[in-house]
């Protein structure tokens, strides 16, 4: 009992601390994606045939706080089967896209040299 | 009215009310997109349900929406709400402490600590509550206070241990004092009260030595503390938690002298202290002893009301010190909310 107790204290910090993890990735997998304009729905889709799911309760109103950050823009299109919110990077997204893309890259290569020890010692 | 429209309805009325209508119409379709992916143009009900529970709680898909969080109060906030707090209790309670004052002096009004008590539960939480709802509308208008417009110098820090230390001279004389009244009043009870003129009437105070017991295990403890602390050389929370206590024992004693004081008073129909003062010229030796319990009186409420504001001193300094390790805690705080 106490151990199953433990375990699921366990899952549930690993989901938390997974959780925070992903935060910051998000925000520059969907500036990467908004290139072109793109719905909301257009935008999970493309993001999870690249090997990204991420939950549609998660991207919406990530995508309404980048936008009210300056780095999205959006509007209404009317023209399709029904009305849709398209979101496209504004100039400032694409600088802050370039940024956080160099920043990305070098954080990998770090974090790289730096798991690369520890590769075989959870066995 | 389908089960979408009752979800978006519920969501809606969670959502922040900027964007309301906006986000709710963006939240339509993308679930119809989702539903008619997966199921085609004519999803049932029970499909709906599907996609709606992957969707999650109205409630939990709304709160996604309030970018800083919902808070009564937020952490940008709360620093300054907390100063506020502890000002404004502070102000009530030394208004309230000045209003008994002059109500006893000035009208002889009576005195009574269940009275005390009782108007302090009404005002404290009732501030309390006034400075809750101010606040409450600065979140609501989010408010921004600008606490880190000044550079950060270390060398301010507040230096370890200030106003710990203890101040050996104040010890020294207060334990002196205590010993000198505990010797007094515990091997001579029967000197405790006052004459008029060497070799005239004596007069014993019975409303002392109706109290003289708590009197003694107040001045007993107040010993041992002191003497604890010339030993031990520095304040800590505990030994501070204790002094509170003690002060606040003294207080009620001294509160309970005062008011037993009254009570003679009152018994042996004295005026107020004015009128006792301006008929002195033809006072007689029944007069001699009113004067008396009246000049103790005063002494205890002035003993009193040093005794209280020493308790607010060593609040303030209990707080003091508090508010210095958490500002700094705070300020993190908000950096790394930012």
């Amino acid at each position: 009992m106490r151990s199953m107790m433990i375990k699921n204290s366990q899952s549930e910090l690993y989901l938390k601390l997974t959780q925070e993890l992903r935060r910051g990735i998000l925000v520059l997998a969907a500036l990467s994606q908004l290139t072109e304009e793109k719905y909301g729905y257009a935008l999970m889709n493309s993001l999870a045939e690249k090997g990204l799911d991420i939950e549609q309760g998660t991207l919406y109103p990530l995508l309404r706080r980048l936008e009210s950050q300056g780095l999205l823009q959006s509007e209404w299109n009317v023209e399709g089967s029904r009305p849709r919110r398209y979101y496209v990077i504004s100039p400032e997204g694409t600088q802050t896209l370039q940024d956080l893309a160099g920043e990305w890259r070098e954080i990998t290569e770090v974090l790289e040299r730096l798991l690369a020890g520890t590769a075989n010692q959870g066995e | 009215m389908t089960l979408l429209d009752r979800y978006i309805q519920e969501v809606g009325r969670h959502l922040p009310r900027k964007n309301r209508s906006d986000i709710k119409a963006e939240l339509r379709s993308s679930f119809v997109d989702t539903l008619e992916d997966r199921f085609g143009q004519e999803a049932t009900e029970e499909q709906t349900s599907e996609v709606l529970k992957e969707f999650g709680q109205p409630r939990d898909v709304a709160a996604s929406y309030h970018p800083q969080g919902q808070y009564l109060i937020g952490p940008t906030l709360y620093p300054i709400f907390r100063m506020v707090v502890w000002i404004v209790i502070a102000a009530v309670l030394g208004a309230q402490i000045l209003a008994w004052g002059i109500g006893l002096f000035v009208d002889g009004e009576a005195f009574s600590v269940l009275e005390m008590l009782a108007s302090l539960v009404a005002s404290v939480p009732a501030s309390l509550g006034w400075i809750i709802i101010t606040f409450m509308i600065l979140q609501y208008f989010d408010a921004k206070p600008h606490l880190e417009n000044e550079p950060w110098d270390p060398t301010k820090l507040p230096e370890i241990n200030t106003g710990q230390d203890i101040k050996r001279g104040e010890l020294i004389v207060s334990l002196v004092f205590s010993t000198l009244i505990l010797a007094l009043i515990t091997l001579f009870p029967q000197w405790v009260g006052f004459i008029t003129t060497p070799g005239g009437v004596f007069y014993p105070n019975l409303v002392i030595l109706e109290y003289l017991v708590l009197i003694q295990v107040s001045l007993l403890a107040h010993m041992v503390l002191d003497v604890y602390m010339l030993w031990k050389g520095q304040w800590n929370m505990v030994t501070r938690i204790i002094k509170l206590g003690l002060s606040v024992y003294s207080i009620v004693i001294l509160g309970f002298l005062v008011q037993g004081h009254n009570a003679w008073l009152t018994s042996h129909s004295a005026g107020g202290l004015f009128e006792v003062l301006e008929s002195i010229s033809g006072i007689s030796d029944g007069g001699w002893e009113i004067v008396g319990m009246h000049a103790f009186r005063l002494a205890f409420f002035v003993a009193l009301v040093v005794t209280t504001i020493e308790l607010f001193v060593d609040i303030f300094r209990i707080i003091r010190n508090k508010i210095q390790e958490d500002n700094i805690s705070a300020k993190d705080f908000v950096l790394k909310v930012e």
